[in-house]
């Protein structure tokens, strides 16, 4: 296998890899701003120097020639090169700024040269603590600067579209999000105008920059020069715990970090997963964070008098549900499940409503035809389409669910937005006796007699299946009236959580929302129903449900941790249809 | 050297009335190189071979081989090949290929056509500077005759041969005459050099073998194969042999584009054939091959030749052999400021090293210039020199750094005489 020495450490390798992504395939360190694994290296920043040399070889015998001490005889290319577009050849040795004083100089120069027209404006940069060239600098540039005359001037605060700002003058011409536009989203909305010094990044005059995928332009800008304009002064990066889940705005399963302070989501960025977004997530992904914190229902409410919603207590809540479901038989109650809503929830409710003796559960799919594209959008608007279908509960049409809801006494809904999203009018919902169980305030909730809050995916640990039969959980992020960051063993460990006190946490009171998980909503109706159910926590569900249903067989937390979600077996990769 | 100029006579630029004109252009010979090439046994090989032999250092700047490049191309695989003509010459200094376009543009045509035909090219680009319409508009005229004589086109002199030729105009970027921006740029796209390798002989102009000739290179060829290899190896320098079209601009008598061989003296060039410096005063300066080319002191240019291994030996290089006088009156800070500010205006901006530091070193010049520099902003632009030297994809970088370099080595004291005490180090 052919081979190659870097810093004096053997590596073997196989195909053609390029230097600097070997590099860091191999945990070692080289800086770099223009390179990104998913696009061509143009190799413009000038950042990545090492010192290469090949061995030399004899012409005839093609044998390795050796000096006096019986060591190879090495070759130096004359100038410093550039690891992103080395292509690697058997033999090579390479130096990098570890064992060369050459390389380190080097990469001291350039660092000092991309700093003189750069602003320096990290205390009010959005950028600052995730930044690239702040991280780098401090690691290998240069202590000072040489720099006492004049600094470029260049655009600030351009709205290059609706979602991102640039301010040229940060920006240092690595031409990532140019291409971006050209190589990954394909829409060719940015260029490099002007030249020399003056040189950044803009769209056609007049033209704007609504790529339905612009905000990946922000992640991957190695400086603040591109924000977004819905986060830009919102909070400082360090202030955030980031926790990791999934985008279920979509049937993509986009895998997401939810970055959360003072128990409000504040952004999500994508998380690199190489079997479902690699490092992208669409825009539209990326604005459901409001959900999770705007518009929230806290405390059951209950229709008292005449059309009016009125808040009520727990007890009265679970007191209700159950004598409406004891004055009618099972056969008259609808059970309606989501796949808005994860395999545990719908889980659970099937269960419960299973034992107290109710055959035959319904979902209705939220399907937009002519929506997706062939890279993250997809036409199933619902994050967990398969994993309800895969539940037993059966999909059904706008037609049959009014005329089900028609015939029923009592309606139990699992959080899924009928009225909003078109399926029902609020009139269906009218006669029957309806149940919701739901995270968010909306034309649905408010037409039903009873709402009952439950956890969105921002608080709580659950599954979905996405649109290629991937198994992948969120987890809690955010705090409920019930639940504790020190307390809850699902909830991630951010640095906050290590290191810093509550005060850091900046944990407020007001923001937490009185709701429950649907599971325990479900262990309370039960125990009033006189049910033989029980139900742990979400992790213990779902070993549940992986013994007991053969389309989860095998299915962990643990190993959907381990491995980034699972496929899971006997699930095709097309999408689902009506 | 004993070479009488003044009996020499001009073959790229010949005094010929009315030359540009294919009629006269192929009553006087014209074409016949073509002729020879597409009639007899010529085959692609021999063609390189002569070439080779021959020995033309492309005038361009580089003074790479001409003939050992064509051969670079690998074996056609059916697909495309071309050729591209480089005419954006935007060097300071140089101004020799707008000659060719204008007095004997179908000599440089007809080598196009035979480099085209050596290298098994399908089409031919020429790209000329925006800021020369003029001669794009003259260039354009003489393809059409050509093509009107059928020596352009489709089974051309009933050969089998067939090639496309095209003008495309540049919109005034410097950098658009370094090879593969060049090429970018006749692909439509924004110029930035590109990063090799690939080499454009694998993948050039829209993926496709692609080789890059300068003008004057170009029209060298028909010359090489009417009369032979050995002619046009023992024109001038034994390693840098030819006829070349020397610019000399600057304080001189009379500026213009004279065609010589190449290695001659210096010194004859601006006090013969130049007419001698302007008002009788002392030579104080010389960039011989446009302003890249570190600047050579007046008073070390005797014995000095103009071929690459004397201008070597000397400190300099050949470049494009367009030589820029400067007198005793010659504010060399301020010289070196407008080369600056020159290379600052036309960094592409793609690679960090040039685009931050070609303006890093034109406003420590503009301070120097001003009478605010102290005598450490020399050394700290000595030190940049070394940051941007190649440091970068294409030798714009270089280009930059050289002319500051090597002025403030060779004119240090008047650098000097500008400069204030420093007060404090730099940092």
């Amino acid at each position: 296998m052919p081979e190659i020495f870097i810093d004096g450490k053997r590596y073997e390798f196989e195909g053609k890899p390029k230097l600097l992504q070997f590099i860091l395939d191999n945990g070692k360190e080289v800086p770099f701003f223009c390179y990104h694994p998913e696009m061509s290296a143009p190799a413009n920043c000038r950042q990545c120097y090492v010192k290469v040399g090949t061995p030399v070889q004899n012409r005839e015998t093609g044998e390795y020639e050796l000096d006096e001490n019986g060591e190879r005889v090495i070759r130096w290319f004359p100038k410093m090169q550039t690891s992103c577009s080395m292509e690697m050849t058997d033999g090579m040795v390479v130096h990098t700024q570890e064992t060369s004083e050459e390389v380190a100089r080097a990469q001291k120069d350039t660092m000092e040269l991309i700093l003189i027209n750069h602003p320096l404006d990290c205390p009010i940069c959005d950028q600052a603590g995730e930044c690239p060239l702040q991280i780098q600098t401090y690691k290998y540039g240069p202590e000072g600067s040489r720099f006492e005359v004049k600094k470029v001037h260049k655009p600030k605060r351009v709205e290059l579209g609706p979602r991102v700002t640039l301010d040229a003058e940060r920006c240092i011409n690595c031409t990532r999000c140019v291409r971006f536009t050209e190589e990954i989203s394909e829409t060719y909305q940015l260029t490099i105008a002007s030249r020399g010094d003056k040189n950044y990044p803009i769209t056609a005059p007049g033209m704007e920059f609504d790529d339905p995928y612009s905000l990946n332009t922000v992640d991957i800008c190695p400086v603040g020069a591109l924000t977004s304009t819905d986060f830009r002064f919102k909070a400082r990066v360090w202030e955030m715990n980031q926790t990791p889940s999934i985008d279920i705005t979509g049937g993509k399963g986009t895998n997401v970090d939810l970055w959360t302070r003072d128990n409000l989501v504040l952004r999500l960025t994508p998380r690199y997963n190489e079997n479902v977004n690699t490092h992208w997530m669409p825009d539209e992904a990326r604005m459901a964070y409001t959900k999770f914190n705007e518009n929230r229902i806290s405390r059951p409410s209950i229709k008292a008098d005449g059309d009016n919603q009125i808040k009520t207590s727990w007890n009265n809540a679970i007191e209700t549900f159950a004598e409406k479901l004891e004055a009618v038989k099972p056969a008259d109650v609808l059970v309606l499940g989501s796949a808005h809503a994860s395999v545990e929830e719908n889980y659970a409710l099937m269960k419960t409503f299973s034992t107290w003796g109710v055959n035959d559960f319904y979902f209705s799919p939220d399907v937009k035809e002519g929506f997706g594209d062939d890279f993250l959008l997809t036409d199933d608007q619902a994050p967990n389409t398969k994993g309800v279908k895969a539940l037993g509960f059966s999909e059904t049409s706008a037609e049959d669910l009014k005329a089900a809801i028609k015939s029923a006494k009592v309606v139990v809904l699992l959080n899924d937005e009928l009225v909003d999203r078109g399926v029902l009018d609020s009139e269906d919902l009218k006669k029957p006796y309806v149940i919701s169980l739901a995270t968010n305030e909306t034309e649905t909730s408010k037409s039903t007699d009873l709402v009952i809050p439950i956890t969105c995916i921002a608080e709580h640990a659950a599954s979905y299946v996405n649109v290629e039969g991937r198994i992948q959980r969120s987890l809690p992020a955010k705090e409920t009236k019930y639940t504790h960051r020190k307390l809850d063993l699902e909830m991630s460990e951010g640095r906050l959580d290590r290191y810093g006190t509550n005060f850091d946490n900046w944990v407020n009171e007001d923001n937490k929302v009185d709701c429950t998980p649907t599971w325990e909503l479900m262990n309370n109706l039960g125990k009033r129903l006189g049910l033989s159910i029980q139900f742990g926590t979400s992790r213990e569900i779902m070993d549940e449900i992986a013994s007991s249903n053969s389309s989860f067989e095998g299915v962990s937390y643990e190993k959907m941790d381990d491995e980034n979600g699972i496929q899971l077996t006997g699930m095709n990769k097309e999408e689902v249809s009506a | 050297m004993s070479f009488d100029w003044k009996s020499y006579t001009p073959v790229i630029i010949p005094d010929i009335p009315n030359l540009h004109e294919i009629d006269v252009y192929t009553k006087n010979g014209g074409y016949d190189s073509l002729k020879k090439v597409l009639s007899n046994d010529w085959d692609s090989e021999k063609v390189i071979n002569e070439v080779k032999a021959a020995n033309i250092r492309g005038r361009g700047g580089a003074g790479f081989n001409a003939g050992l490049k064509w051969s670079f191309m690998p074996k056609p695989d059916g697909g495309p090949r071309y050729l591209a003509c480089n005419g954006d010459e935007s060097e300071p200094g140089t101004f020799k290929d707008r000659k060719i376009f204008e007095y004997n543009p179908h000599l440089f045509i007809e080598g196009a056509l035979i480099a085209a035909y050596a290298m098994q090219c399908s089409a031919i680009y020429v790209y000329i500077r925006g800021e020369y319409y003029s001669w794009i508009k003259m260039m354009e005229k003489a393809l059409k005759d050509a093509y009107d004589k059928g020596f352009i086109g489709k089974n051309i002199l009933g050969s089998g041969f067939d090639v496309e030729f095209h003008v495309t105009g540049g919109a005034g970027a410097y950098i658009c005459g370094e090879e593969t921006s060049m090429l970018e740029s006749l692909e439509g796209k924004r110029g930035y050099p590109r990063v090799k390798p690939p080499f454009p002989a694998q993948k050039g102009l829209w993926g496709r073998p692609t080789t890059i000739n300068n003008i004057e290179t170009l029209a060298c060829v028909p010359l090489v194969i009417k009369n032979g290899a050995d002619w046009f190896s023992g024109i001038g320098a034994e390693t840098h042999p030819g006829p070349v079209l020397y610019g000399i601009s600057g304080h001189v008598n009379r500026p213009g584009v004279y065609e010589l061989p190449t290695g001659m003296p210096v010194l004859t060039l601006i006090e013969e054939v130049a007419g001698g410096m302007r008002n009788g005063k002392k030579l104080k300066g010389l960039i011989p091959g446009g302003s890249s080319t570190p600047i050579l002191r007046g008073d070390t240019l005797e014995g000095v030749n103009m071929d690459a291994d004397s201008l070597r030996e000397a400190g300099s290089m050949m470049g494009t052999a367009g030589m820029i006088v400067m007198d005793e009156d010659t504010d060399m800070v301020e010289m070196l400021w407008r080369i600056s500010h020159f290379y600052h205006h036309e960094s592409c901006g793609q690679c960090t090293p040039c685009r931050e530091g070609t303006g890093w070193l034109e406003k420590i010049l503009l301070k120097i210039r001003n009478g605010d520099g102290e005598i450490r902003d020399l050394e700290l632009l000595i030190d940049l020199c070394s940051q941007m030297e190649g440091r970068t994809i294409c030798a714009l970088a270089d280009a930059a750094a050289w002319p500051v370099r090597y002025t403030i080595d060779r004119f240090r004291d008047e650098f000097e005489a500008r400069c204030k005490k420093s007060t404090y180090a730099l940092a």
